[in-house]
C-alpha cells in the first residue's frame, strides 16, 4: 500500500484531534479539582500548612525596695555533639582543638572532652551532651570553637537554648522569691512572690500565624502578628536586701549553732506594713540550711507565749485587771479541773503584779488571769480576740498561708481547760506572720496592718499600679491599752526579771516578748519534748520602726531552747544591724550632753570664721584648735603655749590687722 | 542584529510559542529555586535563574543552529547517530545512578560544561528521525513484517530496552511516538498490532525477572509498580503524597491564582520545578494561566500540524510530526500527572521546566521543525553534491 500525502494526513487529523481531546480532559479536570474538590483540599491546605504559634512574652523583672534585681530571666544554653553529622576526616583534624578550646572554657581536662567526643562518634550518638546550661557569653564562644564553627550539618553542634530565671542573691530570699510554674493544662504552680505577682509579671503571650515550609520549618506569615506579645510587668517589692541579707545570716547562724530543725524570720516595717526581710530555712538530710519551705506564712502553730500579749490586750481592754492587779502564781502551779498550768520557774514567781507577770512570762499568772474572769464567759474572751482578727488569714497574695485556728466554746476541741490554756498560748494555732502583725499592731499603737510584700508594678520607667499601706483594722484596741502594753514589751528586756533581759543593750532600745513553746507536750517523756523557740517585738521601744518575729523550731535542747536563748539573738542581731545602718537611729545615738556642747562650740566657731574682720577678734573662750585657724586665716602668725581652751589673748580684740604680725595665745 | 533576526527562517508562530514558554518559564522556576535554596538548602535563587538563563540561551542556539540544516540531511545525521546513541545508552545504564535504591541511571556528566545530560531524551529525537526516514524509504513498497524487522524494529528494540531500566515512562513514551509515528507513515496497522502485542509480552517478561530476581540487574520495577498502584488505588497511601500536593495547589490556586512566587505547595512538592511544575503553575496563576499554558501547546500542535502539512515531502511531514508530536505529548502527559489523570512519570514540561539538558532536546526538535517549516531548506536538491558526504548519504537514503 503506497503511502501518500493525503492519507499521512488524515491519520495525522485523527492523532492531533485525539491530542486535542487528551487536553480537554486535562482541563476538565483542572477545573473540577477546583470546583468540585475545592473546598475539600483548600481546607487540606489550612490544616497541613498553616498553624498558629504563640510568642512566650518575656517575664518581668521582681525587683527589691531598692530596686535590685530580685528575680530575673535570661537564656541559658546547652550545648550538644551530633558525632554522626560530621565527617571522619573533619572529626579527626578537629577533635583535638576542639578538646583543648571546651577544657580552657570549661576548667575540664582536655583529655575529658576528647574522650567524651570520640566515644560519641566511637557510639554514634546524634545527642552527646557537652555541656549545660551556658549563658551567652559562653555560648558565643562555644559556638566559635573548631569544628563547632562549621555549624549544625557539618560540626554537629546542637544547641538548645531555654529560658531560665535567675536570682542574683543566689540562696537568700530564694523561698520567698519563688518560682512560677505552668503545666500543659494550664495549671499555675506559684511560690513565693514570684508566684504571688505571677498575674503582673507573666506578661500576654503573642500568637503569630505561621505557614509550614518543610519538615519543622515555619515561615511567619504576613508582616504583624495577630496578636503582639506583650513583656511582662516588673515588679518592685518590699522586700530590703540589705536587711533580708541581715535577717538570712543571722538566722543561719543561730540554727547552725543550736542544731535547730527549722526557722524563720520576718521584718516588717511599722508604719507601712512592708515586708522587708523574710527569710525561711530548714535542715536538709546533710545537715546544711536551705530555703525550703516558707515556714513564715504557711507554718501555723501554736504561739506559745507570745500569746501572752493578745490575753493581756484582751484583759486590759475588758478591764478585768490592770497591769498592776496583784496575783498569787500559787508556787508555779495552778491546777483546771484535771490538768495543771506550771511556769517555768520552778515553785513560782509568789505574789506578783500583772506586768510582772507578762514580764516574767508566768503561765499560772496568765491561766489564772482568763480563766477565773472569763469561765463564766468564755464567748466574751474569744469574741475579743477574733474582734482583733487573730481568726482571720491575713489574706496574702502568696500561696499556702496557714490557717490560724481560735476556737469559740462548744467548737470541737473546746474543754473546761481551753481558756486557762488558751491563755498562754496552747489550743490556739497562728502563722508567724500572723503573730507578727498583731505585734505590729500593738507597735503602731492598735492599727492592724496588713503584711505587704508589693510596692509597686512598673513598666520600665512607667508606674502601672502603686500599692499603698492597707488597713485591716483600724483600731483592735484602745491607745491606752497599747501604750500600757507597749510599756510591758519594753520591760520584757529592759527590766532585769524580764526574759528578754539578756538582749538588752544600753545604745538602742527594743520592745518584745519571749516565747518557748513546747511542741509535743501530749507525749509526757522529757526526752522527745521539742520546743518552739520564738521572739517577737519591734524596735526602737519608744518610736517603732521595725516589728520583728524570729521563730526557730526544734533547737538542741543540751545548747538551749528558750526563747530569750535561741531566738532573741536573732532578733537582736537583725535589730543591732538595721539601727547602725539606719541614719536615723544614729542621730538619736549621739544626741548625749556632751555632743549638745560640741554642736554649740562648733556653731560659735562656724560664726566667728564666716566673719569677716579688719581688726583682731576676741578668741579668749575659744578652744584652741579654732582659735588658732580663724587668726592664721586672717594672716596671723600664732604662737601657742598649753593645751585647751583660750585664757588670754597677747593682743586685744580691736587691735588693727594691719598692725599685728604675731599673737600669742595662753591656753588653759 | 536584523541580519541575524532575518536569518531566522521557518514557522513565526512557532518562533513566537517558543519564546513566549521560554520567557514564561522564567517565573516559575525562579519562584521554585525558593524552595531548593531555603529548604533543601542548594544555591542560590539568583544562581539558578541564571543556570536557567544560561541553559535557555544555549538551547535557542541549538534551535537557531539546528533550523538552518537542509532537512534532508537529517536523514543522513540520523543514521550517523544512531550506532552513537545506542553506546551512549548502554554506557548510562552501565554506570548506575542510584536514586533512593532504585536505578534511576538516566543521566551522565557531560565532562566539561558540567551539566548532567539525560541520554533518552537525545534517543528519542534520534530514534523518531530514523523511523521517519524508514518510513519514507518504505513509502511506495508493500513490505513484509520480516523485512521490516531488522531495519526498523531491531534499533527500537534495543533503545527501548537500554531505556526502560532506569526509566520506564520515557521509555514508555518513546514506545508509543513509534508507534503513532508508524501508523501515521502507513506502515501495516495489523503488524502494529503485533508489536504492540510483543512490547507487552517483553514488558511482562522484564518485570516479572525483576520480581523474581531481584538482584539480577537493577531496575525501578517497583517504583512503578508502587506509583501505579497508588494511583489506582482509591485509599490514601504514602505515595499519594506527591499527587495531593499537586491537587491542594490547584485549588488553593483558584481563578486567578496567588500571584507570582506565592505558591506554598512548592516547599512540599519535590518536583515542583519540573515534574509538578504545572501544579505550581496553577496555583500562582490560577486557572487562567493553566488555560493559557496549555492553549500555547496547543497553539505548537496546531502549528506542528500546519507545517507538516505545507512541507512537500513525505520525509519533511513525518519528520515534523515524528519529533513535533513527542513534544506536545510529553506536555500533556506532565499536566495529566499534575490533575490525577495519569499515574505520576517524572515527565518535564518541555520549555517550562527547569530539566535542565532535556530542554536542548527539545529544542533540537524544534529545531528540526523550524528547518522542514523553512521553505529554502525543504526542496530536495536537483543535483547531489558530490563533495558533501552527508548530501551524497541522505540522498541515497
Amino acid at each position: 500500500m503506497p503511502v501518500t500525502e493525503k492519507n499521512i494526513l488524515t491519520r495525522l487529523y485523527i492523532v492531533a484531534g485525539l491530542l486535542f481531546l487528551f487536553a480537554m480532559a486535562v482541563l476538565v479536570k483542572l477545573v473540577s479539582i477546583q470546583m468540585v474538590e475545592g473546598d475539600k483540599y483548600r481546607k487540606l491546605a489550612m490544616d497541613r500548612t498553616e498553624k498558629m504559634f504563640t510568642i512566650a512574652p518575656k517575664r518581668g523583672n521582681l525587683y527589691s525596695d531598692d530596686g535590685s534585681l530580685l528575680a530575673t530571666s535570661v537564656s541559658r544554653y546547652t550545648i550538644r555533639f551530633d558525632a554522626e553529622t560530621v565527617g571522619k576526616k573533619d572529626f579527626e583534624e578537629n577533635v583535638k582543638p576542639l578538646s583543648d578550646a571546651l577544657a580552657k572554657l570549661f576548667g575540664k581536662t582536655t583529655s575529658h572532652y576528647q574522650q567524651l567526643l570520640r566515644k560519641a562518634k566511637a557510639n554514634k550518638n546524634r545527642y552527646a551532651l557537652v555541656a549545660r546550661n551556658l549563658d551567652y557569653s559562653d555560648y558565643i564562644a562555644v559556638k566559635q570553637f573548631p569544628l563547632f564553627n562549621k555549624g549544625p550539618y557539618k560540626g554537629g553542634l546542637i544547641i538548645e537554648q531555654k529560658i531560665v530565671r535567675e536570682h542574683p542573691l543566689g540562696k537568700i530570699a530564694e523561698r520567698s522569691v519563688g518560682y512560677e510554674r505552668v503545666d500543659e493544662n494550664g495549671y499555675y504552680t506559684r511560690v513565693g512572690l514570684e508566684g504571688a505577682f505571677g498575674e503582673y509579671l507573666r506578661g500576654i503571650e503573642g500568637k503569630r500565624l505561621k505557614q509550614k515550609i518543610a519538615k519543622g520549618q515555619w515561615k511567619p506569615i504576613g508582616w504583624d502578628n495577630i496578636v503582639e506579645p506583650q513583656d511582662g510587668y516588673d515588679v518592685v517589692s518590699t522586700i530590703d536586701i540589705n536587711i533580708q541579707d541581715i535577717a538570712h545570716h543571722a538566722l543561719l547562724g543561730q540554727l547552725e549553732k543550736y542544731n535547730a530543725e527549722h526557722g524563720c524570720v520576718i521584718v516588717m516595717e511599722t508604719e507601712t506594713g512592708e515586708i522587708k526581710a523574710i527569710s525561711n530555712l530548714g535542715r536538709t538530710t546533710d545537715g546544711k540550711y536551705y530555703e525550703r519551705l516558707n515556714y513564715a506564712i504557711g507554718e501555723s502553730h501554736e504561739p506559745g507565749s507570745t500569746f501572752k500579749l493578745m490575753s493581756m490586750v484582751v484583759a486590759l481592754e475588758d478591764k478585768v485587771i490592770d497591769t498592776n492587779t496583784v496575783i498569787d502564781t500559787e508556787k508555779g502551779n495552778y491546777k483546771v479541773y484535771n490538768r495543771t498550768v506550771r511556769d517555768s520557774k520552778h515553785g513560782g514567781y509568789g505574789k506578783i503584779t500583772a506586768a510582772k507577770a507578762f514580764e516574767v512570762s508566768s503561765n499560772t499568772a496568765f491561766a489564772k488571769i482568763i480563766n477565773n474572769n472569763y469561765k463564766e464567759n468564755p464567748e466574751k474572751f474569744v469574741n475579743r480576740l477574733m474582734n482583733m482578727n487573730l481568726h482571720r488569714e491575713l489574706g496574702l497574695p502568696v500561696k499556702g498561708e496557714g490557717t490560724p485556728v481560735i476556737r469559740y466554746p462548744g467548737d470541737k476541741g473546746w474543754s473546761g481547760v481551753s481558756l486557762a490554756w488558751m491563755s498562754h498560748g496552747y489550743e490556739v494555732s497562728l502563722t508567724p506572720l500572723q503573730t507578727l502583725t498583731f505585734y505590729n499592731a500593738i507597735a503602731n499603737d492598735g492599727e492592724m496592718l496588713k503584711p505587704r510584700l508589693i510596692k509597686e508594678v512598673k513598666e520600665w520607667d512607667k508606674t502601672i499600679l502603686k500599692f499603698e499601706k492597707e488597713v485591716i483594722n483600724p483600731s483592735i484596741c484602745s491607745k491606752e491599752t497599747a501604750h500600757k502594753v507597749q510599756q510591758l514589751l519594753k520591760n520584757v528586756v529592759e527590766k532585769k526579771h524580764g526574759t528578754g533581759h539578756g538582749l538588752y543593750s544600753p545604745n538602742f532600745s527594743m520592745a518584745g516578748k519571749t516565747g518557748t513553746t513546747q511542741k509535743n507536750y501530749v507525749s509526757k517523756d522529757p526526752e522527745v519534748m521539742k520546743y518552739i523557740s520564738t521572739f517577737a517585738g519591734y524596735f526602737p521601744a519608744d518610736d517603732p520602726k521595725y516589728s520583728c518575729i524570729v521563730v526557730i523550731h526544734e533547737p538542741d535542747k543540751s545548747v538551749g531552747y528558750y526563747g530569750a536563748d535561741v531566738s532573741g539573738p536573732v532578733f537582736k542581731s537583725v535589730a543591732q544591724k538595721i539601727y547602725a545602718s539606719s541614719p536615723l537611729v544614729d542621730e538619736v545615738d549621739v544626741h548625749d550632753a556632751e555632743t549638745k556642747n560640741l554642736d554649740e562650740e562648733f556653731q560659735r566657731y562656724f560664726a566667728a570664721s564666716n566673719k569677716k574682720y579688719n581688726e583682731v577678734p576676741n578668741v579668749e573662750g575659744m578652744s584652741g584648735m579654732d582659735a588658732v585657724s580663724i587668726l592664721e586665716n586672717l594672716g596671723i602668725e600664732v604662737e601657742v603655749k598649753g593645751n585647751g581652751k583660750v585664757k588670754k589673748q597677747s593682743i586685744a580684740k580691736g587691735t588693727d590687722l594691719k598692725k599685728v604680725n604675731k599673737i600669742v595665745l595662753e591656753l588653759s | 542584529m536584523l541580519g541575524f533576526l532575518n536569518k531566522m527562517n521557518g514557522d513565526k508562530a512557532i518562533w513566537a510559542v517558543v519564546a513566549l514558554l521560554a520567557l514564561f518559564s522564567f517565573l516559575p522556576v525562579y519562584s521554585a529555586s525558593s524552595n531548593l535554596v531555603y529548604v533543601v538548602g542548594n544555591g542560590t535563587t539568583i544562581g539558578y535563574l541564571v543556570k536557567h538563563a544560561i541553559l535557555l540561551l544555549m538551547g535557542f542556539g541549538i534551535i537557531y543552529g539546528v533550523h538552518r540544516i537542509p532537512t534532508h540531511f537529517f536523514k543522513g545525521l540520523s543514521l550517523i547517530a544512531m550506532p552513537v546513541v545506542l553506546l551512549l545508552l548502554l554506557y548510562t545504564l552501565a554506570q548506575g545512578q542510584v536514586i533512593d535504591g532504585a536505578n534511576a541511571s538516566r543521566w551522565i556528566r557531560i565532562p566539561i560544561v558540567g551539566f548532567t545530560f539525560q541520554t533518552s531524551n537525545l534517543a528519542a529525537v534520534v530514534l523518531m528521525i530514523y523511523v521517519a526516514r524508514y518510513l519514507t524509504k518504505i513509502k511506495d513498497k508493500t513490505i513484509t513484517f520480516k523485512e521490516s524487522i531488522l531495519p526498523l524494529w531491531l534499533p527500537v528494540f534495543l533503545v527501548i530496552v537500554l531505556i526502560l531500566p532506569a526509566n520506564f515512562s520515557t521509555a514508555g513514551i518513546i514506545f508509543s511516538m513509534v508507534l503513532l509515528l508508524c501508523f501515521i507513515g502507513g506502515y501495516p496497522f495489523k503488524y502494529l498490532l503485533g508489536i504492540v502485542g510483543a512490547g507487552i509480552l517483553c514488558l511482562t517478561i522484564f518485570i516479572l525477572t525483576a520480581k523474581a530476581v531481584p538482584d539480577l540487574f537493577p531496575n525501578r520495577v517497583d517504583t512503578w509498580m508502587s506509583r501505579i498502584e497508588s494511583f489506582s488505588n482509591p485509599e490514601d497511601t504514602e505515595a499519594d503524597y506527591q499527587i495531593e500536593k499537586a491537587k491542594i495547589a490547584i485549588a488553593t490556586g483558584g481563578i486567578v491564582g496567588n500571584g507570582a512566587g506565592k505558591s506554598v505547595m512548592k516547599n512540599f512538592l519535590p518536583q515542583s520545578s519540573s515534574d509538578f511544575i504545572y501544579a505550581i503553575i496553577v496555583e500562582e496563576y490560577g486557572l487562567l494561566g493553566g488555560f493559557v499554558l496549555m492553549f500555547f501547546y496547543l497553539l505548537l500542535l496546531f502549528r506542528i500540524v500546519v507545517v507538516a502539512n505545507s512541507n512537500g515531502t513525505v520525509f519533511g511531514k513525518l519528520l515534523v510530526l515524528g519529533v513535533g508530536l513527542p513534544i506536545v505529548f510529553q506536555a500533556l502527559i506532565n499536566m495529566a500527572v499534575a490533575v490525577e489523570l495519569f499515574p505520576v512519570t517524572g515527565q518535564t514540561l518541555p520549555l517550562i521546566s527547569s530539566g535542565g539538558t532535556s530542554s536542548w532536546m527539545t529544542c533540537l526538535a524544534i529545531g528540526i521543525i523550524l528547518s522542514a517549516s523553512n521553505k529554502h531548506a525543504q526542496s530536495e536538491p536537483e543535483e547531489i553534491d558530490e563533495t558533501n558526504p552527508l548530501e551524497v548519504l541522505s540522498g541515497q537514503l
